[in-house]
């Protein structure tokens, strides 16, 4: 499915990535790397947005660049937002179709069907200025999904998402792997990964720092802290909830936001839309602070050098 | 051609706006406001200085603003909102949006100009109105185009720069190098412009200047130029494409570096 032969791409005298090989067969893949660590760069080359300075780039058997043949065959959701304020979603999604090469009709229903997926039918008629974070992104993956490629390239898809956009996105996700089609997701977020895939690349500094399945990396983080921050409505009750069901070690609220250090981030991510529900509270911004993965990064950065 | 067209509907919905409706307006009226001032607060001119008030008015300043503020960020304004990737990770999508900007430009500005045109002609009361109203039409229907090209190709060479290099391109090349008496005036628009305005409204200059007029208008005959003009949109488009399937595009918070 993709093909990286000694791939190196320079900015100047910038490294985005470094002599990177790798070959994917079809299914879904992780790619897991901190912020700053070239995900983006990779995508971009695999997408043929950018040309490798070095080596070879091959996406289903054929260069990415100005190929239109592939583009019909590929999806990608990048991670900047990049959407019209002043057009409705439905307007927007039916644009993109139709330069995928429908013709109006079709376009126009594949856009409310794909709409209608990621649960934004309600709202496909009102501006995009007038849409939450949340909102933007299910728009991202219905401009992504309409045209049915065979690959899906997802850059940070979760960004942004409540417990339960995130729950429900996953749930698409997992139904189009089930479809047998191939998908590359990349992230900063173990757990994200971990929800959708087994396979994993792990990737820093522009490099190919690992590859393998998530028992692999849980091991590789065993003792590590993983903390996750949330903005809710009630932050001393939820901390307080979480601490009473054990999956916190320990928690600490500044400014509103609940920031919770954890053993077990997968727990909390699977049971906090039920206690939620239950409690009548809610959860409005949430995002991990993942000094596990840096610690983890930096420690696999010191093997790649020789340092350890 | 149906990706042209999409870009095209796509972006012409979105010039009815509230505010691009009035920036249109405001460019229709502005030569309308200086002929009428002109008309009002003044001597009357004579015909021929009539013809230059507004050769200066319409296919000088609105077509080339218009083509300027309409085509030289069709490429910057979308990787500024950085939904430039959504648009060229389709097939031929760059292709498409640049054309159909083009298209969508040229036929918003034409009109803008016209209606600009329609309204100063008969304030100015020139005496064979129809005549100089038809003859500056084609000439905007021939300006406009051949500017908006100029603008796109330089929005594609470099989108970053793309509103300094248009405007120093059109104080440069069009305003100043256009007025130089040698072979190099005819690389520009207005030169071509000028020579059909002298030819086609049968403007006499006075028997003293005619040396320096024939640099600024040369001898060629007006097929030519309109030749010239009719050929170049097509050769800057293609030059523009070429430039663009070549180039690497993505916003810096796209990449990680």
């Amino acid at each position: 499915m993709i093909e990286l032969t000694h791939v190196t791409k320079l900015y100047g005298k910038v490294i985005g990535v470094n002599d990177f090989t790798l070959s994917l067969g079809p299914g879904a893949y992780g790619l897991l790397g901190p912020n700053g660590s070239g995900k983006s760069t990779l995508l971009n080359l695999i997408t043929g947005q950018l040309r490798p300075t070095l080596g070879t780039v091959r996406v289903l058997g054929e260069s990415p660049c100005n190929n239109a043949q592939l583009y019909r065959r590929l999806g990608y959701c990048p991670g900047g937002e990049g959407l019209y304020a002043d057009v409705s979603a439905l307007e927007w999604v039916r644009y993109l179709q139709q330069l995928q090469g429908m013709t109006a009709g079709q376009a126009d229903k594949a856009a409310q069907n794909s709409l209608d997926l990621v649960g934004m039918s309600s709202a496909m008629h009102r501006p995009i200025s007038s849409y939450s974070r949340g909102m933007r992104q299910r728009t991202k993956l219905a401009q992504v999904i309409a045209h049915d490629p065979d690959f899906l390239i997802l850059d940070e898809p979760f960004n942004g998402l409540d417990p339960v956009g995130r729950h429900e996105l996953t749930q698409v996700l997992l139904d189009w792997i089930g479809m047998g089609k191939s998908l590359l997701f990349a992230s900063h977020l173990l757990h994200e990964i971990e929800s959708i895939t087994e396979s994993f690349l792990l990737i820093s500094g522009g490099r190919l720092l690992a590859s393998g399945t998530a028992q692999q990396v849980h091991a590789m983080m065993e003792g590590l802290p993983n903390e996750i921050a949330m903005r809710c409505s009630d932050p001393h009750r939820l901390g307080s909830l979480l601490m009473q069901e054990r999956v916190a070690d320990s928690v600490r609220i500044a400014e509103g936001v609940l920031t919770v250090a954890t053993q077990n981030p997968s727990r909390v991510f699977d049971q906090l839309p039920g206690w939620l529900a239950h409690t009548g509270m809610q959860v409005t911004e949430m995002h991990s602070a993942d000094e596990s993965l840096q610690a983890l990064f930096n420690s696999l950065m010191k093997m790649h050098r020789g340092e350890l | 051609m149906g990706n042209v067209g999409a870009v095209f509907w796509f972006e012409w919905k979105r010039a009815w706006s509230g505010p691009r409706l009035m920036g249109w307006g405001l460019l229709a009226l502005f030569p309308v406001f200086i002929i009428g001032l002109i008309r009002f607060t003044a001597d009357q001119p004579p015909r021929d200085l009539w013809l230059g008030f507004l050769f200066a008015l319409i296919p000088m300043l609105v077509s080339l603003l218009g083509a300027l503020l309409s085509t030289t960020t069709a490429i910057s304004s979308e990787l500024e909102r950085r939904s430039w990737v959504y648009l060229t990770i389709r097939p031929n999508g760059g292709t498409a949006v640049l054309l159909g900007k083009y298209l969508a430009a040229v036929t918003m500005v034409i009109p803008v100009a016209l209606l600009g045109l329609s309204l100063a002609v008969p304030l100015s009361g020139v005496e064979d109105g129809f005549q100089v109203w038809w003859t500056f039409s084609r000439l905007v229907c021939l300006s406009c185009p051949a500017y908006s090209a100029i603008f796109l190709l330089l929005g594609v060479i470099n989108p970053r720069r793309a509103m300094l290099l248009a405007v120093v391109y059109s104080l440069v090349f069009e305003l100043i190098i256009s007025f130089v008496p040698a072979v190099i005036n005819k690389l520009t628009v207005q030169y071509r412009l000028r020579a059909l305005l002298v030819k086609w409204c049968d403007i006499t200059p006075p028997p003293e200047a005619n040396t320096n007029v024939l640099a600024l208008i040369g001898n060629s005959p007006p097929i030519q130029h309109v030749l010239v003009l009719l050929a170049l949109p097509p050769l800057l488009l293609c030059a523009s494409i070429f430039i663009l399937r070549r180039s690497e595009f993505t916003s810096s918070a796209e990449s990680d570096v």
